[in-house]
């Protein structure tokens, strides 16, 4: 399907992203699944690094940023999408006047806008329990934004499988989302990992997006913040462009 | 300019030819029905014609829009009413049909008024604020319908739009149909039902395994057949000897149970009832009602489409 645009239909596919994302908050926000992998999934993988080892708590807040922005962001979709094409909502959008990308783009705001909210809740009990201070207050707003957009539209590629089963997205998802916990230095830093992981990190967003976040909590940041910015637009264009491919492709 | 033009489609899915070079054209302000059997490949086409699957060979415009590559324009005239329901359950009427408004980018003033107006029509405005997941199937397809025509479109598609509901919302969705017609919307129906074919279409194509078997008004499809006509009976003491003894009438072709009736095919009605009349007498039985009938759609329909009668069931209650 060709995209044609004039400005007229620039503002109709606006519109409709963002009515597809309104639509996907005011539903699924707190549908009890979602809560669960987005906000109860990251704490306990926090508190279970935090109980083994010895740095104090404050310390793995930037991390358990990183780790909750990748959880809630990509949670969204894999629940929505499987299920709307069970009751054959999905195809109202399908064959909605816009274009794929901007209902690619409404389905991964609804997680953008998730996730971001569920970020602050580490961010702000980091601030008020544990003295934590904020050097670079840039780096952290875009380390963020950059990776819940970056996670958000993974989630929604991954949810372009054609499945009518949540629980067949969340087992692919899962099965990349769980080792890059491991492998971006969120809460084992990279200078920690042996050097497979170290070279397995590049290939991580997330490695890039907890640099930037790490850097603006003052820690020491291992990419050149603008580096890190570059390589979370480049894997955002890689992830947009796949999921838009696969939704066209399994249309049919 | 055809509001619907349809050259030589195809669509296979793997080994299956779900449609083979099918082609047809709707005229603005129609009413065209599409009358076929399960697994015709009738929501293959609307689905072709909504640009939702690309077709594997030959091409469809929509009011001179080719569907597959100028597709956002072509969709920005039409309305969709998908064989399903689909609707969010989980959020309220009312909101189900401003979302369908900013999906088609009515404006905000508009999208209320009308939203209000099309609740009403289709007597859902008393539950405008209540969630979709208490309603019945009668409502669910009504608030479908609804949504289908926020953007007030020119052409409207309905996939089977009254299948299976309630005597209420079959009504409604009826009268819809018949003001949108006397505006000059163009309605392209799928439908099993042949008396709703028959009712609301100009124009019927037959489609049969993915190939179009006949297209025309349906009196035409009717004349067609005219040497298929029937006589219905019915005698005041039904039984099931009397289907076997009807078959053996001289002059019957087929023999139906319709209902406490019994239906004979025939091409000499007036002949045929001097039979009945005599078999009546000799078998103390007495004739209730007798009426001769031309052929019918449903006829047409077997005939083109080579469907088998299931004529013998269940004999009389
Ligand atoms: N996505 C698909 N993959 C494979 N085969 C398909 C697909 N969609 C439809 N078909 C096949 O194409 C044929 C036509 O199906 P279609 O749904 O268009 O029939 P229909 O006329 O709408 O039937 P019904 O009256 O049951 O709704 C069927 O044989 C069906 O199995
Ligand atoms: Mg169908």
């Amino acid at each position: 399907m060709n995209a044609e645009f004039d400005k007229d239909q620039l503002t109709a596919e606006a519109v409709a992203a963002w009515a597809i994302a309104k639509k996907d908050m005011i539903i699924y926000y707190l549908k009890p699944n979602i809560i669960v992998s987005g906000l109860l999934f990251p704490l306990f993988m926090f508190l279970a690094f935090a109980a083994g080892k010895n740095v104090p708590l404050g310390y793995l807040i930037p991390g358990l940023i990183s780790v909750t922005l990748l959880f809630s962001s990509s949670t969204i979709e894999p629940v929505s999408i499987p299920i709307e094409r069970r009751t054959k909502t999905f195809e109202r959008l399908l064959s909605a006047p816009v274009s794929l990308h901007a209902i690619v783009i409404g389905e991964s705001l609804s997680g953008f806008l998730y996730s971001i909210g569920i970020a602050l809740v580490p961010l702000i009990v980091g601030i008020i329990a544990f003295k934590t201070t904020i050097v670079f207050p840039l780096a952290l707003i875009v380390g963020m934004l950059l990776t819940a957009i970056v996670f958000s539209t993974m989630g929604t590629l991954f949810a372009a499988y054609p499945t009518e089963s949540p629980g067949d997205i969340m087992s692919m998802l899962n099965l990349v989302r769980l080792p890059l916990i491991f492998v971006s230095g969120t809460f084992i830093p990279l200078d920690a990992m042996p050097p497979l992981g170290a070279w397995i990190a590049y290939l991580s967003p997330l490695t890039y997006g907890n640099d930037l976040i790490q850097a603006a909590y003052g820690h020491t940041a291992f990419f050149f913040p603008l580096f890190d910015v570059v390589m979370l637009v480049v894997f955002f264009s890689i992830f947009q462009f796949v999921a838009h491919r696969l939704y066209a492709k399994y249309n049919d | 300019m055809h509001a619907i033009e349809v050259t030589d489609l195809e669509k296979r899915f793997g080994e299956i030819l779900a449609l083979d070079h099918v082609s047809f054209s709707v005229e603005t302000g129609e009413v065209f029905g599409y009358l076929g059997p399960n697994g015709a490949g009738k929501t293959t086409t609307i689905r072709i014609l909504t640009g939702i699957t690309t077709p594997t060979g030959g091409s469809a415009s929509i009011f001179g829009r080719d569907i597959v590559r100028d597709t956002i324009r072509a969709r920005k005239q039409m309305g969709i009413v998908y064989e399903t329901s689909n609707i969010y359950d989980d959020i309220t009427a009312w909101q189900n049909m401003m979302f369908a408004g900013e999906l088609y980018h009515v404006g905000k003033q508009d999208r209320e008024e009308r939203g209000k107006e099309l609740l009403e029509i289709f007597g859902l405005w008393d539950r405008r604020a209540s969630r979709v997941k208490g309603f019945s199937k009668g409502m669910k397809r009504r608030l479908t319908l609804a949504m289908g025509l926020i953007n007030d479109p020119r052409l409207l598609f309905l996939d089977e739009p009254t299948s299976g509901l309630d005597v209420q919302s079959n009504l409604i969705i009826r009268d819809v149909l018949q003001t949108l017609t006397e505006k000059g919307v163009t309605v392209f129906l799928t439908t099993h039902n042949i008396e709703e074919a028959n009712l609301a279409c100009d124009r019927v194509a037959i489609i049969n395994r993915g190939r179009i078997a006949a297209i025309d008004s349906p009196e035409r499809l009717k004349k067609t057949i005219q040497s298929v006509q029937s006589v219905e009976v019915a005698f005041e003491q039904g039984s099931a000897k009397i289907l076997d003894d009807m078959e053996n009438l001289p002059m019957v072709s087929e023999v139906r149970k319709v209902g406490d009736k019994v239906r004979l095919y025939t091409e000499d009605p007036g002949a045929l009832l001097r039979e009945i009349m005599l078999y009546a007498d000799s078998h103390q039985n007495r004739v209730v009602s007798a009426t001769t009938l031309g052929p019918t759609l449903e006829d047409v329909f077997i005939r083109l489409t080579g469907i088998e009668r299931r004529n013998r069931e269940g004999g009389f209650p």
